[in-house]
């Protein structure tokens, strides 16, 4: 039944596109980008980034949209607080 | 002389009345005001003019039938029963006069005529109403003599574990037939024969455990003799102190008196005062506190280096060295985050504030979760993006103004008791009931329930049902556009407006995905949108599923389209399962939130933390209870404090978690047994019952309350003392004297809990929260003039299936819940005489589902999923529908959870224990998994084992 937990993040990121999938793309990658940086685990969100950088192949398009803005928010966070 | 002060531990002899019109009275020549509709009794008892009395009591009706508290009345005939006259204006009283003292000194030479002399031995000798009333009535003969016909002879009826039925010294009064209709609501007992016939029955003549008797203690509490009466009395005698506490059980919180002799309880009482139960109880609050000094209690702190090993009992100070040691360890060899914690909702909320404060500043990160994670963690959620409030709208009492009551998902007869009662109560006063549940929940057989709608849809389908109801509201035109144009977000209402019009949410589309009539599912939604006032009240059947979230907020959509948010009758009731679920949240046990629902990103609140706490705390999100299991299997978690929670018995998908639990270096667990996850645990640390500490719970309607220790704790500790214990060793200092420091803490820290301190509590006896300088007695009723967030925001609420499909392979779907009897695991609950009603779990499943697998009555049945399987006896009932089956998960060796997946929730990852697809046939042994636990079992029984006997050793070499 368990999978490897880069399963499980698939999993769980593809569930939160699906629902919501009733949003226009756009706003649905926003909503499911926002809603993993307010409540995954800095190493869920870079295992995910990983995954995303190995060709995020299971992850469905809205997900892969939502990753790669969590990619670019945490590329930004680094830059601004190297920057500081 | 008007009087409004409220004495809970008087006796007013008649329920208080509520009206505008006052109405003015002379008792025995003392003028009074009161509210129209107040008795005689109750208006001279709230002058302290008390009136003799027998069958009236204060939580029920008044019935005139011992005749005790007659009166005269000026210009009135005769001598009326005091209890069943109402006040007139005007109206002049003499409650006490010669003709008086002899008709009630008559009255009760009859009763002692008929009653066994044996004051001195009888178990309610010093705390008896009958004899109250004949010292009070100066009773010196019984001309009658005791040799006629009598009932001394009756025999008595011990079935009942807690208490006693002994007919001989009854007297008739009702009282506990009432208290069964009236306060319960199950009307199991009943006057059977006529004249000097009658007498007590419960159900038809039967022993009170084969009746229907719940073993509320309602009648036990009525009984103004002996004839009702605690075993624990019996046993020990009459309390000689009592302290007011909250009960450690379900979310409704019910106040108690401990009723005590030097540190032992005797008795647990259900306080009058108590604003959640207004002295009502159920079985576990009432009788179940035994666990609490059960031979199993870990007394002694204990380590060992793996879980293979037998237990060493050790000092607190070597165990916590060696806990905060192994800690430090695993974070410099790991990293800082491969620790966390776990604490549980039956912790109180000041041990909660510690052990996540513990986590955030001496463990340095932010994986510190809750067992409301597999719970309610939807509900905090859904309400707090739709409602901006992560809470309840409303207090308990506000059911009574309902015209509607709508329950989803929840079984609040079993699960939530009291309440229950309270629900019953107006729903036999002629409250619609609709009820969406996938089983026939007994609140749909409320005896004189005037109308019921029973929506039994398939498991896994809530979102498509909610959304169905909401679509027939808005094509229908059943809104209520002036709530929802003045106090919701109107993009948010249009963009939902448009979502829900469409088709494909008519019932009509969605009845084949639900299993409900489509106009059923039309009648529920006019029903409860044209009525005055609808309520929503839900349970886990709403929020343990993959889609829980979305069904939260569908509810809520709901609730604000109707307009049925901001006033008394009202709003979206998250019934909690245990009794600090809404506390362990608030406290900020999530690792997204710290106290007060205050995200970790929000520099702001984190800064005012981190200069509170002195100490720089991480910004990002912690792991949830879910990923730390998958973490821990991944090599990376390696360490985990649990304060009370059980996660190898209620977490789903039981070989996942042991799997996990198998891979930490170092677990430490805090409870008062050796429970499931402690079997896997490196360190014990005994923790404290309810009754050996101090704090606070919050209840289901944010009602704080006090919890108050009564003796001392049995190993030593307070629970929090541990949790500073275990800071100061990891070098994070911690000092507190007493929970109410911790709280004054939380106090400043908390926007909504401001105004919360130990003195108020006292004072007012509960606070709701918010409690702020705008609020200073809290709040009972939410959102009345605006929401935290300004306006209500409408969610889209896209019915997405589950993952979990039943096929040819799985053809049933397994949902899983809880009984009246037990509690939750069980741990405290089986410990108990409770065990009478509910001593295995068993697999409830629909007749034509057992014929075609030629399932017979208590057959062994294997449930296999494509987790896991396990192996419980059948029990056939219709209460289920075809295609679904039930357990509870009670009883760890049963493995319900087994068969859990670990499909969870899409915002929350609350586990989807509503929707196990499994199949069905019969065996002849265990499961696999059932044979290693009891093989695991017995080995760490006999770990435990040697430390006690090391222990014993050494105290005899010394």
């Amino acid at each position: 039944m368990s999978h490897s937990p880069v399963e499980t993040l698939v999993k769980m990121i593809n569930q939160i596109a699906a629902n919501n999938r009733a949003y226009e793309d756009k706003e649905a990658a926003e909503r499911v980008a926002s809603h993993i940086k307010r409540f995954w685990a800095r190493k869920m969100k870079e295992d995910l980034v990983e995954y995303l950088d190995a060709g995020g192949a299971d992850l469905d398009p809205i997900a892969k949209e939502a990753a790669e803005q969590v990619k670019n928010g945490r590329k930004e966070a680094t830059a601004t607080k190297q920057a500081v | 002389m008007r009087v409004e002060t409220f004495n809970p531990n008087k006796d007013y002899g008649t329920p208080a009345r509520v009206s505008e019109t006052l109405v003015t009275v002379e008792i025995d020549g003392v003028e009074i005001t009161v509210p129209e509709g107040t008795s005689v009794m109750r208006a001279a008892s709230l002058a302290n003019i008390n009136i003799p009395k027998l069958c009236a009591t204060d939580n029920l009706e008044s019935f005139g039938s011992c005749r005790l508290c007659a009166v005269q009345i000026e210009g009135r005939r005769g001598y009326p029963a005091s209890c069943t006259t109402t006040v007139d204006e005007g109206m002049k009283v003499t409650t006490q006069n010669s003709k008086l003292a002899k008709l009630r000194r008559n009255v009760m030479e009859l009763y002692i005529s008929d009653h066994p002399l044996d004051c001195l031995t009888c178990p309610a000798n010093g705390n008896c109403e009958l004899q109250d009333m004949a010292g009070d009535v100066g009773l010196r003969d019984v001309r009658y003599g005791y040799q006629g016909e009598n009932h001394l002879d009756s025999e008595k009826d011990n079935s009942n574990p807690y208490f006693s039925f002994d007919p001989s010294k009854c007297i008739v009064c009702s009282r506990c037939v009432r208290a069964c209709e009236e306060v319960q609501g199950t009307f199991a007992l009943t006057i059977d024969g006529r004249g000097f016939d009658s007498k007590v029955a419960a159900g038809q003549d039967e022993d009170f455990m084969d009746s229907e008797c719940v073993s509320c203690g309602a009648c036990v509490q009525a009984c103004p003799t002996s004839t009702l009466m605690e075993k624990s009395i019996i046993e020990m005698g009459q309390p000689e102190h009592s302290v007011v506490t909250t009960c450690a059980y379900c979310g409704v919180g019910c106040s108690f008196k401990a009723e005590m002799k030097g540190d032992k309880v005797v008795r647990m009482v259900p306080y009058k005062g108590g604003d959640a139960n207004h002295g009502h109880s159920c079985v576990k609050g009432r009788f179940a506190f035994g666990y609490a000094t059960h031979k199993d209690r870990i007394k002694a702190p204990m380590i060992r280096e793996s879980i293979t090993e037998p237990w060493q009992e050790v000092s607190w100070e070597e165990a916590i060295n060696f806990a905060a040691t192994r800690l430090k360890d695993i974070q410099s060899k790991y990293g800082r985050e491969s620790v966390g914690g776990i604490t549980s909702s039956r912790c109180t909320n000041e041990e909660s504030y510690l052990v996540q404060k513990l986590v955030r500043a001496a463990f340095g990160n932010n994986n510190t979760d809750t067992c409301a994670r597999v719970c309610h963690s939807p509900t905090g959620y859904g309400l707090k993006v739709t409602m901006g409030e992560s809470a309840g709208t409303q207090n308990f009492d506000s059911v009574m103004k309902s015209d509607v009551i709508m329950v989803i998902g929840a079984n609040p007869t079993d699960a939530h008791p009291v309440f229950g009662s309270l629900m019953r109560r107006r729903l036999r006063e002629g409250a619609d009931l609709i009820v969406a549940d996938p089983r026939h929940i007994d609140l749909l057989k409320t005896p004189h329930l005037k109308k019921a709608q029973h929506l039994a849809l398939r498991p896994g389908s809530n979102v498509a049902l909610v959304n169905a109801i909401a679509h027939v509201v808005v094509t229908e035109g059943l809104e209520d556009r002036a709530f929802v144009e003045s106090r919701c977000d109107m993009e948010s209402y249009e963009k939902w407006r448009e979502f829900i019009r469409d088709e494909r949410h008519s019932p009509e589309a969605v009845e084949a995905t639900t299993g409900v009539a489509a106009d059923k599912v039309r009648q529920a939604a006019r029903t409860f949108a044209t009525a005055k006032n609808g309520s929503i009240y839900y349970g886990l059947g709403v929020t343990e599923h993959s889609q829980g979230s979305t069904m939260v907020m569908g509810i809520a959509n709901l609730a604000m389209a109707t307009g049925n948010i901001g006033r008394e009758g009202v709003g979206v009731n998250p019934l909690r399962g245990q009794n600090n679920v809404q506390g362990s949240c608030d406290m900020g046990s999530f690792p997204h939130e710290l106290p007060g629902y205050q995200h970790v990103a929000d520099d702001t609140a984190r800064s005012h933390f981190e200069s509170v706490w002195g100490v720089k705390l991480d910004n990002e999100p912690g792991l949830r209870i879910p990923n730390m299991f998958d973490s821990a299997i991944a090599g990376e978690f390696k360490a985990l404090y649990v304060q009370g929670e059980d996660i190898a018995q209620s977490d789903p998908d039981t070989q996942h978690v042991e799997k996990a639990l198998r891979s930490l270096e170092c677990l430490i667990v805090q409870d008062l047994f050796l429970n499931e996850t402690a079997k896997f645990a490196h360190v014990l640390l005994p923790g404290s019952s309810f009754l050996e500490k101090n704090g606070t719970f919050t209840n289901a309607e944010r009602r704080i309350n006090r919890v108050r220790k009564v003796m001392p704790p049995i190993a030593g500790k307070e629970d929090w003392e541990i949790t500073v214990d275990l800071s100061n060793a990891l070098g994070y200092p911690m000092h507190y004297n007493h929970p109410s420091e911790i709280m004054d803490e939380i106090a400043s820290l908390a926007p909504t809990f401001t105004g919360v301190n130990y003195d108020r509590l006292d004072e007012l006896g509960s606070i709701q929260w918010p409690c702020n300088d705008e609020n200073p007695v809290g709040m009972p009723t939410m959102h009345v003039d605006d929401f935290p967030i300004g306006k209500g925001r409408f969610s889209v609420t896209e019915y997405v299936a589950t993952d979990e499909r039943t096929n040819s392979r799985f053809p049933l779907l397994l949902t899983t819940g809880r009984i009246l009897s037990q509690y939750n695991v069980g741990a405290q609950t089986r410990r108990t005489d409770n065990q009478a009603w509910h001593n295995e779990d068993v697999l409830d499943i629909h007749p034509s589902d057992a014929e075609l697998r030629g399932i017979k009555e208590n057959d062994w049945l294997g449930i296999t999923s494509r987790a896991g399987q396990t192996v419980l006896r059948a029990r056939i009932t219709d209460k289920v529908l075809p295609g679904v089956v039930y357990t509870t998960f009670h009883h760890p060796g049963s493995g319900a959870n087994v068969i859990t997946t670990d499909n969870s929730d899409w915002a929350t990852n609350c586990p989807e224990y509503k929707v196990t697809a499994v199949q069905v046939e019969r065996v002849s042994q265990p499961s696999e998994w059932q044979q290693n636990f009891k093989s695991f079992e017995a080995l760490q029984m006999k770990l435990l084992k040697g430390a006690a006997d090391t222990a014993h050793s050494e105290v005899e070499a010394e």
